[in-house]
C-alpha cells in the first residue's frame, strides 16, 4: 500500500485542494503538508528498502481491466527508488519554492501535485499500459502549468511541449502494443513480458518507435527543440520540475524498457546510439556557449548532460547501467539547482539577459550568496571533484569508455565544454561592477535560499559518499542486463 | 565634433558652478535631505575622526622606532577585556586612519613633505635613532647599512602626527557642527559650509609640532620654529592627497603595468574621495568600506531611519548609503576649503577681485566637476518622509 | 600520543578545510556589525596546527620506510576506486612545505590584505587552496590528486577572481579557470583511459602496471600525453602557460602562494605520475619539448616585462620548464630539488615584490628606483631570493645544477646549453629588476617608501632565511625517488667537467649584462623600430594570446554561434513548419485559459479519457482479434 499511497496523496491532495474553496495560504500549506508527507513515505520506503534483493520490491499487483490486459501492478526496485525519491524531494521544493503571491494558487497546487503523483505513478508502474497511462497523465498537468503560469511566449511553448510529448506517448504506446503483440503475451505486465525474447529484426521494428518516443522526451538531438522553449517559458519551480524529475521519465523508460525488454536490439543499435549521444552532448554544449538568457544555457546544458545517461546505457556493463542511474540523480539536483538560482536571480532583478546583468556579487546592493551559489552550482555541474556532479560523470566514462572510447572523449569534451559556457554566465552576470539599473534589487532572504541550500548540500554529501546513490541500484543493474 | 561640445558643456557647467558659489551657495546642491544627510554623517564621522586623531597622535608619541608595535591600537590601555575584543575585531579600523596617513605621506605637498627633507629634520632623527638604539648595536649596525630606512620611518610618524592634529580640529568642527544643528541653528547647506569655513579660518594657523621622548630627553622631531600651520600644511595637503588624488583601489583598478591603467604621475591620480564610485563599497579590494563601517557605530537615529526608509533594502546596503552621504558631506567641506583659500572673499563686487576668483575657481572646478558632484547633484531626491 | 599523531595524519590537510569553514559567518555576511579579522585568525591558527602535526610525524617518520593508508571510496559493480596517502619523508617534506609557506603567507596577507574588507573570504580561499595543497604533497592516488588539482583550478579562479569588480580580473580568473581546465580535462581522460586499462589509480599500482602492460604504442603515446597536460596547464607551461600572466591580476599573498607551491604542486603530481608518463617515448619526448620550448620562451618573456609580478611570473614558467625537462629524462631527484629550490626562493620574490607594491602603488618597475636604502627587509629578501634561482650564487639553485651536472646523471651538451640559457637570462632579469627597483634615483612614486609593516616583513626575514638553509637540501639529499639509479661514471664526460664553471659563467655574464643594459625609463620608449619591435614582442608573450584569439576562441564561438543557428532555424524550423497545421489549436487553448479552474479539471479528465480511447479505439479489433485467437 505504501507505493499506492505516493500516487494516491499527492492525488488527494490535489483534489481537495482544486474542489475545495480554500482561501489564503491553505492552498499552499496543504501542498506542503502533502509533499511532505510524500517525502516522508518515500523515506521510510528507503529505510525498509533491501538492498539485497536485486527484485521488486513492495509489490502490489491488482488486475484492474483485465479484458485489455491492464493490471495495476506496482513495485520498485533500485533503478526507480532513487527517482521516486528525488521527485518526492523536488515536488517538495517546487512548491516551497513557489511565490506565495501566485496567482490562482487552488489550480496551480492542484496542477503540480498532479504532476507530481503522474511522475510516481511512471517510476513505480509495472505494467507497460499502466505506465503509459501515468506517462501520459504527467503531460497535460505540466502543459498547464507552462501555459498559465508561464512567460510572455508561454502559449507557444506549452503547445510545442505538448505536441512533442504527446508524439512521444503515441510511439511509445505503439511500441508496447506491438510487443503485446509479437510476443503474444496475455497481459502488459513487464516482468512477464521479459521472460518473452523476440527475434532480433522485431526487436529492432519495436525499439526504433520506442527510441524515438523516449529521445523525445529526454531529449536527445535533434529531438531536444521543445526543452529550451518550454524551460524559458516555464516559471521557475515548474523548471525544477521539467529538468529534475519529469525528464528522467524518459532516461528511466530508455532503461527500464528499451534496456530491458529488447536487450538484443539495444546491443545491435548500441554503437550508433553511443555516437548519437555524444553528439548530443556535444551540440548541447556547443547551443549552451552561444545564449543569452541564462535559462536557456542552463536547459542546453542539461540537454548535453542528459546525454551522458544515453551513453551510459549504451554500454550495458554493471557499472555503467549503475553510472545511468546515478547521473540522473546527479543531474536531477544540479539542474534543479542551478533552475532555482537562475530563477532567484529572475526574481530580483527581472532579467535573465547575460548583456543587461553585471557584477551581482557586489555584497551591499546584489545578490552574493545567490551568485556564491551559483559558482558551486556551475561548478558541480561542470564536474567538479568533491560533488556529485564528478563523480557520476566520472562513473559513466569509466563505464562506458572500455566499450566506445571515441565517444566517450567526446562527451570528456562536452564536459570540458560545460565549464566555458558556464563560467562566460558567471563572469559576466555575476564579476565587474553592478550596473546602474540594478541598485534597488530587493534582497534575497535566507529563507527563500532553503531550497537551495537543501540541494547544495545533498550535491555535496552524495558527491563525498557516492555509494549513498550507488548502492540502490547496483544490483538492479545485473538483472536488467540479464536478459530475459 | 563631441569632443568640442563636451568641452563647451563642460565649460558652460564650470561657469554655472562658478555663478553658483558667488551666489554664496555650495558645490552640493541645498536641500533638506542633503542637509539631514550631511550633518548627520559629519556627526558620525566627527566621532570616528575623535578616535582615529587620538590613536594617530598615540602611535606617533610612544610607538615610534618599535619593530613590532603589536598593540598600537590599543592607545596603552592593555587589558583582557580589549584583547579579547581586539581579536574579535570588535573595534574600530584604526588601519583606514593609517592608509589616509600612508597615502598623505606618499603624495607630499605642502610645508611638512619638505621640512622632512631638510638637514635640520635629519639631524634630529640621527640623535633621535642613536639615543633610542643606545644599548641596541644590531639596530644601530642595521641602521648604517641601510641609513634611511630609520628616518623614512620617522617621516612617516612625522606624518602620524600631523594627521592626528589635523583630525583633532576637523572631529571638533564637525561634533560642534552637530550639536549646533541639533540646537536648530544649521538650517542648510550653505549654513554648514558656513560653519566648517568658520572653523578652518579660527585654527587656520594653529602650529603643527612633533616631539618625542626616550628616557627623559625630548626631540623636536617637527619644531615650532619649522614654522607648519594647520590649513597650509596639513588641510591643503590632506584634501589634495585624500580628496582628490587618492590611491588606486585593488578592487576596481588593474595595477598591471602593461595595462597602463594608473597614470605615471600622480597629479593626475583621481582616486580620492570625490571622485570614489560607492556602488562598490562593502566588495573587496575597496578601502573606504572600513571607514563606512566604521561610521555606521555612530550615525545619528534621524540619518539610520532615513536610510531605512530611502532604500529597498533597508539598512541591508547601509555602507554604500553611508558612502553617498559621507560624499556629499566632502563636497560641503571642499566647498569650505576652496572659499577659505580663495584670494578673495567670493561674494565680493570689485570686478578685478571678481577676475582673480574666477580664475582660481576655475582650477578647481575642472578637477571637481570631473567627481561625482555632478552626478550626486543630478539625482531625484526622495522626498522626506515624516517620521 | 605519537601513535595516535601518525594514525591521524592524514588529517593534517583538512585543518584548513575546517579553519575555511569557520569563516563562513563573516564571508557570508552573517557578521556585519564587527570585523572580518577573526576569520583570518582563525585560519593562520589552522595552519599553525598543520604544520606543528606535521613537523611531528616529520621527525618520526625521518629514515623509515614509506607506509599508505588506504581509503576504499567506492565500490561500485568490478570498479573500486582507492584513495590513499602516503608516509614518507618526501611527501611530508613537501607537507611541510605547503604548510610552512602558507602560514607566511597568511600572516604577510595580514598586513598586505589589512585594508581589505573581504578578508574572510580571502582567508577562507587560502584555507581550501591550502587543503588541496596539503592534500597533494600526501596523495598517494592518482584519482585523488586528480581531484585536488581540480580542487586548485577551482581555488585558483576564485582567489584570481578575488577583486571581482575589477574589470581585468574577470577575465583573468576567467582564463585562469578554463586554461587550467584544458588541461584537466585531458588529464581525466587519461585517468578514465588508465582506470580502464590498468589495475588501480595508486601511483604505486601504476608503477608496476606501466612495466607489464600491452598496449599499443599509439594508446600508449596518446595516454602519456593525457596525462601530461594536466601538469601542463598548472605549470603554466607551453602552449598553456598565459593564464599564470594574467592571474598575476589576483591578490599578491596568492600570487606568492600560485608561483611558487601551486606550480610545484603541478610538478609533483608529474613527478609522481613519470612511470606512467615515461611509458612511451613520445610523451617522454614531448615533456622535453614542452618544457625546453617554455624554458627558452618565458625567460626571454620575462625580460621585456615592466611588470614587477609578470617578470617575475614569466621566470617561473622557465623553471618549471626545467622541471618537465627532467622528469622526461626520468631524472626525478633533479626535478624535485629544482622545485624545492625554485619555490622557496621565487616566494620569498614574490614577497619582496608585494612588498614594494604595496608601499608605492604601483607594480611598474620602470616607475620604481632607489628603495634599497629605506627598505631592508624588501632589499634583502630580493637579493636573497635572486641569489637563490641563479648559479652564481652559491645557494639553492647552484647546487641543484651542481648535482645535475657532477656525473651522476646522463646529461648532454643540449641540456647543458638550455640550463645556461635559463641561468643567463634570468640573471639578466633579475639584476635587471633589482637594479630598477632598488638601486638609482628614487622617482616620483617611490619618493616615500617606507619599509612594510611587520606582518609582512617577518615573513620576509623567515623565509630569507629558510633560504639559506634551504641551500643544504641540495648538498644533502639523498637519491629518494629515482627509478633508475643514477649513473656512476668512472670518467666524467666533457659535459661534467665544464658543466660547473660555465653555469657560473653564464650567471656572472647575467649580471653583468643586467648590470650595464639600458633600461625602460618611465613611459618612455626606444626610438629604435628593431628594439621596440622586440621589446612588443617579448613584452606582449609573443602575441600568443592573439593567436589564440583568433585560433581556439574565434574557433569555438564561430562553432557555437552556427549550431545555435543552427538549432533555431534548421532542426527548431523543421518542427516548427509541422505543427503550423496545428497553430489553430492551440490558439483554442490559449483563448481558453481565461476560464474557470473547474474547467481545466474537466478538460484534464476529458484530455486522459480522449487519450485513453483513441489509444485503445486505434487497437480494438487488434485487442478483440488476439483474444479470440486465445481463445
Amino acid at each position: 500500500m505504501m507505493l499506492s499511497a505516493l500516487i494516491l496523496i499527492p492525488l488527494l491532495g490535489a483534489v481537495i485542494i482544486g474542489l475545495v474553496p480554500l482561501k489564503g495560504k491553505s492552498p499552499r500549506n496543504i501542498a506542503i503538508v502533502t509533499a511532505i508527507s510524500v517525502l516522508a513515505i518515500s523515506l521510510i520506503l528507503g529505510s525498509q528498502f533491501d538492498l539485497q534483493q536485486p527484485g521488486l520490491q513492495f509489490a502490489e499487483n491488482i488486475p484492474w481491466i483485465e479484458w485489455i490486459g491492464l493490471n495495476y501492478h506496482l513495485g520498485v526496485d533500485g533503478l526507480s527508488f532513487p527517482l521516486v525519491l528525488l521527485n518526492s524531494l523536488l515536488t517538495l521544493i517546487a512548491i516551497f519554492s513557489t511565490s506565495t503571491t501566485i496567482a490562482r494558487p487552488r489550480l496551480y497546487y492542484a496542477m503540480l501535485l498532479l504532476l507530481s503523483s503522474g511522475a510516481a505513478g511512471a517510476f513505480l508502474a509495472q505494467d507497460l499500459l499502466l505506465f503509459f497511462l501515468f506517462y501520459e497523465l504527467e503531460i497535460v498537468p505540466l502543459y498547464f502549468l507552462i501555459a498559465i503560469w508561464g512567460g510572455a511566449k508561454r502559449g507557444y511553448a506549452a503547445m510545442k511541449f505538448l505536441l512533442y510529448t504527446a508524439l512521444s506517448g503515441i510511439l511509445v504506446l505503439a511500441s508496447f502494443l506491438g510487443l503485446v503483440w509479437l510476443t503474444e503475451a496475455s497481459s502488459f505486465d513487464y516482468l512477464s513480458l521479459r521472460s518473452h525474447t523476440l527475434p532480433l529484426n522485431a526487436q529492432l521494428l519495436l525499439l526504433a518507435p520506442l527510441l524515438v518516443g523516449i529521445f523525445i522526451k529526454i531529449p536527445i538531438f535533434p529531438f531536444h527543440t521543445w526543452l529550451p522553449d518550454a524551460h524559458v517559458e516555464a516559471s521557475t519551480p515548474i523548471s525544477v520540475l521539467l529538468a529534475g524529475v519529469l525528464l528522467k521519465l524518459g532516461t528511466y523508460a530508455l532503461l527500464r524498457f528499451g534496456v530491458g525488454l529488447f536487450f538484443d536490439g539495444w546491443v545491435y543499435l548500441a554503437p550508433w546510439l553511443a555516437i548519437l549521444a555524444s553528439v548530443s552532448a556535444l551540440y548541447g554544449a556547443s547551443c549552451a556557449i552561444a545564449q543569452k538568457d541564462m535559462k536557456k544555457v542552463v536547459a542546453y546544458s542539461s540537454i548535453a548532460h542528459m546525454a551522458y545517461i544515453l551513453l551510459a546505457a549504451t554500454a550495458t556493463t554493471r557499472l555503467s547501467m549503475t553510472a545511468a542511474v546515478f547521473q540522473m540523480v546527479s543531474h536531477g539536483l544540479i539542474s534543479a539547482f542551478l533552475f532555482l538560482l537562475v530563477g532567484m536571480v529572475y526574481k530580483k532583478t527581472g532579467s535573465r539577459d547575460v548583456d543587461v546583468l553585471r557584477g551581482l556579487l557586489n555584497p551591499e546592493k546584489g545578490l552574493p550568496v545567490t551568485g556564491g551559489l551559483m559558482i558551486l552550482g556551475v561548478m558541480a555541474s561542470s564536474g567538479l571533484p568533491g560533488m556529485v556532479g564528478f563523480i557520476s560523470e566520472f562513473l559513466v566514462f569509466r563505464g562506458s569508455f572500455p566499450i566506445f572510447p571515441i565517444p566517450t572523449l567526446l562527451c570528456l569534451v562536452g564536459t570540458g565544454l560545460t565549464a566555458v559556457y558556464f563560467l562566460l554566465v558567471i563572469n559576466k552576470v555575476f564579476f565587474g561592477r553592478l550596473t546602474e539599473g540594478l541598485t534597488q534589487i530587493p534582497p534575497v532572504k535566507w529563507k527563500e535560499h532553503a531550497p537551495a541550500f537543501v540541494l547544495l548540500l545533498l550535491i555535496i554529501a552524495f558527491g563525498i559518499k557516492p555509494d549513498w546513490v550507488t548502492h540502490w541500484s547496483e544490483l538492479q543493474a545485473i538483472t536488467l542486463l540479464t536478459n530475459g | 565634433m563631441v569632443g568640442i561640445s563636451v568641452k563647451r558643456s563642460k565649460s558652460l557647467l564650470i561657469e554655472q558652478y562658478i555663478a553658483k558659489l558667488e551666489r554664496g551657495e555650495a558645490l552640493l546642491d541645498d536641500s533638506s535631505q542633503n542637509l539631514v544627510e550631511v550633518v548627520g554623517i559629519l556627526k558620525s564621522y566627527g566621532v570616528v575622526l575623535d578616535a582615529y586623531s587620538i590613536n594617530l597622535c598615540y602611535i606617533a608619541n610612544t610607538q615610534f622606532l618599535k619593530l613590532f608595535p603589536l598593540f598600537k591600537y590599543f592607545n596603552g590601555q592593555i587589558n583582557p577585556n580589549k584583547v579579547a575584543k581586539f581579536v574579535w575585531h570588535d573595534r574600530l579600523n584604526y588601519e583606514y586612519a593609517e592608509y589616509c596617513m600612508k597615502a598623505m605621506f606618499w603624495h607630499g605637498g605642502g610645508g611638512l613633505d619638505t621640512y622632512l627633507d631638510t638637514p635640520e629634520f635629519a639631524a634630529e632623527t640621527e640623535r633621535l635613532v642613536k639615543a633610542y638604539f643606545k644599548y641596541n648595536p644590531l639596530m644601530l649596525a642595521l641602521h648604517k647599512a641601510f641609513k634611511d630606512f630609520l628616518p623614512e620611518q620617522m617621516r612617516q610618524m612625522a606624518y602620524y602626527s600631523a594627521l592626528g592634529q589635523f583630525w583633532r580640529v576637523m572631529s571638533d568642527i564637525f561634533l560642534n557642527l552637530s550639536d549646533s544643528y541639533d540646537r536648530g541653528e544649521i538650517k542648510s547647506i550653505p549654513d554648514v559650509v558656513k560653519f566648517i569655513l568658520d572653523g578652518l579660518v579660527a585654527d587656520a594657523t594653529r602650529p603643527i609640532t612633533y616631539t618625542v621622548e626616550v628616557r627623559g630627553q625630548e626631540f623636536d622631531i617637527i619644531p615650532k620654529a619649522a614654522g607648519l600651520t594647520f590649513l597650509a600644511d596639513t588641510a591643503v595637503p590632506y584634501v589634495e592627497a585624500i580628496f582628490f588624488r587618492g590611491t588606486p583601489f585593488t578592487g576596481t583598478v588593474s595595477y598591471n603595468a602593461q595595462a597602463y591603467e594608473i597614470p605615471y604621475d600622480p597629479g593626475m591620480f583621481n582616486y580620492g574621495a570625490l571622485y570614489a564610485d560607492p556602488l562598490p563599497i562593502g566588495g573587496a579590494g575597496i578601502p573606504p568600506t572600513l571607514l563606512m563601517q566604521d561610521m555606521r557605530h555612530f550615525l545619528p537615529d534621524y540619518l539610520r531611519q532615513l536610510y531605512q526608509h530611502q532604500s529597498i533594502r533597508g539598512t541591508g546596503d547601509i555602507r554604500v548609503q553611508i558612502c553617498e552621504s559621507f560624499q556629499k558631506s566632502m563636497f560641503c567641506v571642499t566647498t569650505a576649503a576652496v572659499k577659505g583659500l580663495a584670494p578673495y572673499p567670493l561674494d565680493t563686487q570689485n570686478s578685478e577681485q571678481q577676475a582673480a576668483n574666477r580664475k582660481y575657481l576655475k582650477g578647481w572646478l575642472n578637477r571637481i566637476l570631473e567627481s561625482q558632484l555632478v552626478k550626486v547633484n543630478s539625482q531625484i531626491q526622495t522626498e522626506l518622509k515624516p517620521v | 600520543m605519537t601513535d595516535f599523531l601518525l594514525e591521524n595524519s592524514w588529517v593534517i590537510p583538512i585543518y584548513s578545510l575546517v579553519g575555511a569553514v569557520i569563516t563562513l559567518p563573516w564571508s557570508l555576511g552573517i557578521i556585519r556589525k564587527t570585523g572580518p579579522r577573526p576569520a583570518a585568525y582563525i585560519n593562520i591558527l589552522m595552519t599553525l596546527v598543520a604544520f606543528v602535526h606535521g613537523t611531528i610525524i616529520f621527525n618520526l617518520i625521518w629514515a623509515k620506510p614509506a607506509r599508505q593508508f588506504v581509503f576504499h571510496w567506492l565500490q561500485v559493480a568490478d570498479l573500486d576506486l582507492v584513495l590513499s596517502f602516503e608516509l614518507s619523508p618526501v611527501s611530508f617534506g613537501a607537507l611541510e612545505l605547503v604548510t610552512g609557506i602558507s602560514l607566511l603567507v597568511q600572516i604577510y596577507a595580514l598586513g598586505y590584505m589589512e585594508k581589505d574588507w573581504s578578508l574572510a573570504r580571502f582567508f577562507a580561499l587560502m584555507g581550501f587552496f591550502e587543503t588541496a595543497l596539503a592534500g597533494l604533497a600526501l596523495s598517494d592516488s592518482l584519482l585523488l590528486s586528480y581531484c585536488l588539482l581540480e580542487a586548485l583550478t577551482l581555488s585558483t579562479y576564485l582567489l584570481v577572481g578575488f577583486w571581482y569588480a575589477q574589470p581585468l580580473v574577470v577575465t583573468a580568473a576567467r582564463d585562469a579557470f578554463l586554461t587550467k581546465r584544458v588541461g584537466d580535462i585531458a588529464l581525466l581522460m587519461g585517468i578514465v583511459a588508465l582506470s580502464s586499462y590498468g589495475e588501480g589509480l595508486n601511483f604505486s599500482q601504476l608503477e608496476t602496471w606501466v612495466e607489464g602492460h600491452q598496449l599499443n604504442p599509439t594508446v600508449s603515446a596518446l595516454l602519456g600525453l593525457a596525462l601530461i597536460a594536466g601538469p601542463i596547464g598548472k605549470c603554466a607551461q607551453f602552449p598553456l602557460n598565459l593564464w599564470l600572466d594574467e592571474a598575476m591580476e589576483g591578490p599578491n599573498p596568492a600570487g606568492i602562494m600560485r608561483n611558487s607551491i601551486v606550480v610545484s604542486a603541478g610538478a609533483y603530481v608529474l613527478i609522481k605520475l613519470e612511470p606512467a608518463t615515461t611509458l612511451s617515448p613520445i610523451s617522454a619526448d614531448a615533456l622535453i619539448i614542452v618544457g625546453a620550448v617554455t624554458a627558452i620562451g618565458t625567460s626571454l618573456m620575462a625580460i621585456a616585462q615592466i611588470d614587477i609580478k609578470r617578470a617575475l611570473s614569466h621566470s617561473t614558467s622557465a623553471y618549471l620548464g626545467l622541471v618537465f625537462i627532467a622528469v622526461g629524462l626520468r631524472q626525478v631527484d633533479i626535478a624535485f630539488l629544482l622545485l624545492f629550490s625554485h619555490a622557496i626562493a621565487k616566494a620569498l620574490l614574490f614577497m619582496s615584490a608585494g612588498s614594494v607594491i604595496l608601499t608605492t602603488n604601483n607594480q611598474n618597475v620602470s616607475e620604481m628606483g632607489g628603495l634599497w636604502s629605506r627598505m631592508p627587509a624588501t632589499s634583502l629578501s630580493f637579493l636573497v631570493g635572486a641569489a637563490g634561482l641563479i648559479s652564481f650564487a652559491p645557494l639553492g639553485m647552484f647546487w641543484t645544477y651542481q648535482r645535475w651536472f657532477n656525473g651522476a646523471w646522463d646529461v648532454d651538451w643540449w641540456l647543458l646549453g638550455i640550463v645556461m640559457f635559463v641561468n643567463l637570462l634570468s640573471a639578466v632579469n633579475l639584476t635587471r629588476l633589482f637594479r630598477v627597483i632598488f638601486l638609482g634615483e628614487p622617482q616620483v612614486k617611490t619618493r616615500r617608501a617606507p619599509e612594510a609593516p611587520w606582518q609582512m616583513s617577518v615573513p620576509m626575514v623567515s623565509l630569507m632565511v629558510v633560504t639559506l638553509i634551504a641551500t643544504f637540501a641540495p648538498i644533502h639529499w639523498s637519491f629518494w625517488l629515482s627509478p633508475n639509479i643514477p649513473l656512476s661514471l668512472e670518467q666524467p664526460t666533457l659535459v661534467h667537467q665544464y658543466a660547473i664553471p660555465l653555469l657560473i659563467a653564464s650567471g656572472a655574464l647575467g649580471c653583468v649584462i643586467g648590470s650595464t643594459i639600458g633600461v625602460r625609463r618611465a613611459w618612455s620608449r626606444s626610438s629604435n623600430f628593431t628594439f621596440r619591435f622586440f621589446q612588443d614582442l617579448l613584452a606582449y608573450d609573443f602575441y600568443v594570446e592573439q593567436l589564440y584569439k583568433v585560433t581556439v576562441i574565434a574557433a569555438v564561438s564561430n562553432l557555437a554561434k552556427l549550431t545555435s543557428w543552427i538549432d533555431r532555424y534548421v532542426v527548431d524550423g523543421a518542427v516548427n513548419l509541422v505543427s503550423i497545421a496545428t497553430i489553430f489549436s492551440s490558439n483554442a487553448l490559449k483563448y481558453n485559459t481565461s476560464g474557470q479552474y473547474q474547467f481545466y479539471i474537466v478538460t484534464i479528465v476529458l484530455g486522459v479519457g480522449l487519450l485513453l480511447w483513441t489509444m485503445l479505439n486505434g487497437q480494438w479489433s487488434m485487442v478483440t482479434n488476439y483474444w479470440s485467437s486465445v481463445m
